[in-house]
C-alpha cells in the first residue's frame, strides 16, 4: 500500500515543507484514484452504469500516464496501481452492463420486433382493402401549372350495386303500398 | 496615534500568522494525498446531497434519466433512486422506500462515507503514529460498507449477465 505519511516535515519556524520533491506522476495518480472510485460507484448503479465507461477510460489513461512517468523517475507507484486496478474493474462492470442492455435490446427486437412487423403488415393490408374502392386524387403543382389526377377503380361496380339495392327497395315499397 | 499604530501592528501580525497557517495547510494537503482524496470524495458526496435537495420530487424534473430503461424498455433495480434520495433529504422516508426499495441503503452509504471521510481525516492528523493502520482500516471498512449497501445492485447485474450469457 502507498505510504501517505512520509512526505512532509516541519522546519524550525513550524512551517511544513516538502521533504523531497513530489514524486513524478503522483498528481495523476491521485486524479486517477478519485476518478476510479467515482466510476466504481457509478458502474454498480444500473441506471447510470452504462455511462461509467467514459470516466473509467479517463481513469485508466491517467493511471497509465502516471505509471509511465513514475517508472521513468523511479517514484512510488502504489496510488497509481490502485487507481488503475479500480478503474479497470469499474470499466469491466460498466462494459458488462452495456452487454446486458445490448442483449435485452436484441432479444426485444427478436421476440417482439417480428410480431410488431406482422401487426404493421396486417394493418397495412386492412387499410389497403378498405381504401380499394375509394377515390384517389393526386394534385401536382409546379410553377403555376396544376395537374390533377383522379382515379376511381371500382366505382362502376359500386354504382351497379347501389342501383340494384335501390331497385330492390323500390320493389318492396311498391308491394307495401299495394297492400295498403 | 499610538493606539492606531498598535492596532495596525497587531493586525499585521495576525495576517502574517494566518497566511503562515494557510500555507501550512496547503502544504499539508499537497504532500498528503490521503487528505486530498478524502476532501475530494467528501465534496462529491456533498454535491450528491445538494443535487437531491435541489430537485423537487413533486416536479419530477431530474436531469439524470435511467439509460438502461431508455435502451431496453425495461425498468432496472435502481430506477427511482434520485426520487428516493430527494424524499430522504426531505425526511419522507416511507415514500422514499416506495420509490426505490434500496434507496435508503445507498443513501446511508453516502452519509456514512461523509462522516468517515471527516473522522478519518481528523484521526489522520491527530495520530501520526497510526497513519498506516488508519488507512488500512478505512479501505477495509469502506469495502465492507460498499458491499453491504450495494449488494442488491451487484446481485442484479450478476443475475442479468448470467441469464443472458446462458440464453
Amino acid at each position: 500500500m502507498e505510504d501517505f505519511t512520509n512526505n512532509t516535515s516541519q522546519n524550525p519556524q513550524g512551517q511544513i515543507t516538502a521533504q523531497n520533491q513530489k514524486p513524478s506522476g503522483q498528481n495523476l495518480g491521485i486524479g486517477a484514484l478519485i476518478t476510479a472510485i467515482i466510476t466504481f460507484v457509478l458502474a454498480v448503479i444500473p441506471c447510470v452504469g452504462l455511462i461509467a465507461v467514459i470516466p473509467g477510460i479517463i481513469a485508466i489513461v491517467l493511471a497509465s500516464v502516471g505509471l509511465s512517468q513514475a517508472s521513468r523517475n523511479d517514484a512510488p507507484r502504489g496510488v497509481l496501481i490502485a487507481g488503475l486496478i479500480i478503474a479497470v474493474v469499474a470499466t469491466l462492470i460498466s462494459f458488462s452492463q452495456i452487454f446486458v442492455a445490448g442483449k435485452i435490446g436484441h432479444k426485444f427486437e427478436k421476440d417482439w420486433g417480428g410480431n410488431i412487423e406482422n401487426i404493421i403488415n396486417d394493418v397495412q393490408e386492412n387499410v389497403k382493402s378498405e381504401l380499394e374502392d375509394a377515390n384517389v386524387s393526386i394534385k401536382v403543382e409546379s410553377n403555376g401549372n396544376k395537374v390533377e389526377i383522379n382515379t376511381n377503380p371500382n366505382r362502376q361496380n359500386r354504382e351497379q350495386e347501389l342501383e340494384e339495392l335501390e331497385k330492390a327497395n323500390n320493389k318492396s315499397n311498391d308491394t307495401l303500398e299495394k297492400k295498403k | 496615534m499610538r493606539s492606531w499604530k498598535r492596532l495596525t501592528i497587531s493586525l499585521m501580525t495576525l495576517w502574517k500568522r494566518r497566511s503562515k497557517s494557510d500555507s501550512n495547510l496547503t502544504a499539508r494537503f499537497r504532500n498528503e494525498p490521503y487528505l486530498l482524496i478524502n476532501s475530494v470524495l467528501a465534496g462529491v458526496i456533498i454535491l450528491i446531497f445538494i443535487y437531491s435537495g435541489f430537485f423537487s420530487p413533486v416536479n419530477d424534473s431530474y436531469p439524470v434519466a435511467c439509460i438502461h430503461e431508455k435502451l431496453t424498455g425495461e425498468p432496472c433495480v435502481s430506477c427511482g433512486l434520485s426520487h428516493s434520495f430527494s424524499l430522504i433529504v426531505r425526511g419522507r422516508i416511507s415514500e422514499a422506500y416506495e420509490w426505490n426499495i434500496y434507496g435508503l441503503r445507498v443513501f446511508l452509504f453516502f452519509a456514512l462515507q461523509l462522516v468517515m471521510r471527516a473522522a478519518f481525516s481528523i484521526f489522520y492528523l491527530k495520530y501520526a503514529d497510526t497513519r498506516k493502520q488508519l488507512v488500512t482500516y478505512d479501505i477495509a471498512s469502506s469495502i465492507v460498507l460498499f458491499l453491504i449497501c450495494f449488494m442488491p445492485y451487484i446481485e442484479w447485474i450478476v443475475t442479468q449477465f448470467a441469464q443472458l450469457t446462458q440464453a
